[in-house]
């Protein structure tokens, strides 16, 4: 595909990851691991891309964005290590790696973004005082976008069509023995995204699930499937016999 | 004293108008519902967009554009909740109301604004939980160790299946919410069910990532040295004591940082760091 076209694709991905025109469709744009694809599909390496993708996925697993604040910006992680990965021909183990700054520079971004899309609002109420319905629709979703495009669209845009060469010869001019250690970083990564997600799912009570998935997996070799699959037995065995519980506990 | 109070209302009833709302309203205010992140900010958050979904239902309740623009007024304050999910019923709810009072109930403005901020808070803890806690990372896991294979079935699951989840969960609280009223969510949440449901999610969330924990923090050590003629391999003797203990022992190493409210940008600097330096050191090294 002609690097300009993948540039404008990307970009366009890149703008739409932070305005949400409709959550029915944006919603996993948020998500590495689609938008990573689509980045991926746009400079034409879906494999490759995808397993990048993945691989940055698995180090924000846990990360939830609640009130419009989030620790750090999945989207750019997931647009811009997409794109720095397959630009640079790196090995898609490095994709974490490459996505932690952009995901915190993001930070700033998307509190720019936030910040900024507050003038819209006032505008809109100048409109409804107005009775003009149609320019409080336009205040919902023109301005934002065009906020979008020019945080996340043009910098998207600029690393791809300009950033190839650049990538390559940052990669090449890495000694091997960084490489390798940022490889480690990579593989330590999915831990923090993991232990996020733990601290917001387990209570003490729970925690022996955790472990009993992980020596599942450990000493029985299941895969991810099976492991979903016996979990979701386990928890409607639980959820059967707490409700017959409370049934004869009600009785007596 | 309450049932005068109803014929009363009933009287003012009939003496309005009677204006229902068409089911083809109740889909376009659920859907753009789906927007009311498009314009998020911090003043007011999820204000402008709830505003904006909310145009079908007071296009069809009122005729002038002074009044349309007059209800939807109200709806311009500070607004947050999980918009995907069950955040979804307070629109219901809000359009059941609105229809109310269109027909002349005793309902103002603050009765369905502070409905609407009451129920805000709850339906956000309960919906990010499902969404952000359970339903995506579930997902995702499970689509990355297929992406990761190579097959791209991984990411067009996670889009299909997230999708049909979030939308067939967003319908149906949205019209739970515009049937039932204010009283079947506060009934539900009073029951405990639905911290029940949320604690068996928990568990298959939790014995998923133990999963994660166990095949995707891939890192052992290389450590090996020679002792006579004995060749000691420090990774094969912790494979014989507790296999795993390595990721195991980072994640829950990590898990204590986060625990104790450590900034994640400081838990990436510090993996950035023992990484690099275990690399060099020869501690460390992926496993390929």
């Amino acid at each position: 595909m002609p690097v300009f076209i993948s540039a404008v694709l990307v970009a366009l991905i890149s703008t739409l990851s932070q305005w949400w025109v409709s959550h029915a469709i944006t919603r996993t744009w948020l998500y590495p691991i689609w938008v990573g694809f689509l980045v991926a599909l746009a400079m034409g390496e879906p494999i490759i891309g995808m397993q990048a993708a993945a691989y940055i996925q698995l180090t924000y697993l846990g990360w939830i964005t609640a009130g419009g604040t989030m620790p750090g910006n999945l989207m750019a992680a997931g647009v811009f290590g997409t794109a720095l990965t397959l630009l640079s021909g790196a090995e898609p183990e490095l994709a974490p790696t490459f996505a932690v700054p952009f995901s915190l520079l993001g930070i700033f971004i998307n509190q720019a973004y936030m910040t900024l899309n507050s003038f819209w609002v006032h505008k809109a109420d100048k409109y409804l005082d107005n009775n003009n319905i149609t320019g409080m629709r336009i205040m919902n979703y023109v301005p934002s976008g065009i906020l979008s495009l020019v945080l996340y669209g043009i910098p998207a845009f600029i690393l791809v069509y300009f950033g190839g060469g650049v990538a390559e010869n940052l990669l090449n001019s890495l000694p091997e023995s960084l490489i390798q250690a940022l490889s480690v970083v990579g593989a330590l990564m999915p831990a923090l995204g993991i232990a996020i997600l733990l601290n917001y799912l387990g209570n003490k009570k729970l925690v022996g699930f955790f472990i009993l998935g992980f020596f599942m997996t450990i000493y029985l070799d299941l895969d991810i499937m099976a492991v979903t699959i016996f979990s979701a037995v386990i928890g409607v065995l639980i959820y059967v016999f707490s409700i017959d519980k409370e049934k004869t506990e009600g009785e007596a | 004293m309450s049932e005068t109070q109803k014929t009363n209302k009933d009287v003012v009833q009939n003496d309005k108008k009677n204006i229902n709302l068409k089911k083809s309203d109740l889909v376009k205010h659920w859907l753009l519902g789906y927007s009311s992140e498009t314009a998020y900010n911090y003043e007011r958050l999820q204000a402008l967009g709830t505003t904006n979904a909310m145009v079908p239902i007071v296009r069809r309740l009122y005729k002038t554009k002074e009044e349309q623009a007059k209800e939807l007024k109200k709806y311009m304050i500070f607004f947050n909740t999980e918009p995907s999910y069950i955040g979804t019923v307070i629109h219901g709810i809000a359009a059941s109301m609105e229809e109310q009072r269109a027909n002349g109930e005793q309902i103002d403005s603050d009765d369905i604004n502070s409905v609407r901020t009451g129920l805000m808070g709850p339906m956000a803890g309960i919906g990010d939980t499902v969404s952000q806690g359970i339903v995506y990372p579930i997902l995702a896991g499970i689509c990355c160790s297929l992406a990761l294979a190579g097959n791209v079935l991984g990411p067009i699951l996670f889009e299909v299946v997230y999708k049909a989840i979030m939308l067939t969960m967003g319908y149906s609280f949205y019209m739970l919410g515009y049937r039932q009223g204010k009283n079947s969510i506060l009934k539900l949440l009073q029951s405990g069910r639905l911290n029940k449901v949320t604690e068996i999610f928990s568990i298959i969330g939790l014995m998923v990532v133990g999963n994660m924990a166990a095949t995707r923090v891939n890192v052992l050590t290389p450590i090996e040295f020679t002792v006579g003629k004995v060749r000691f391999n420090l990774q094969e003797v912790l494979d014989s004591l507790l296999p795993g203990m390595i990721p195991l022992a980072t994640t829950l190493l990590i898990l204590k940082l986060v625990g104790k409210k450590v900034n994640p940008t400081y838990i990436i600097a510090l993996i950035f760091v023992v990484g690099i330096l275990g690399s060099l050191l020869g501690i460390l090294a992926p496993i390929e």
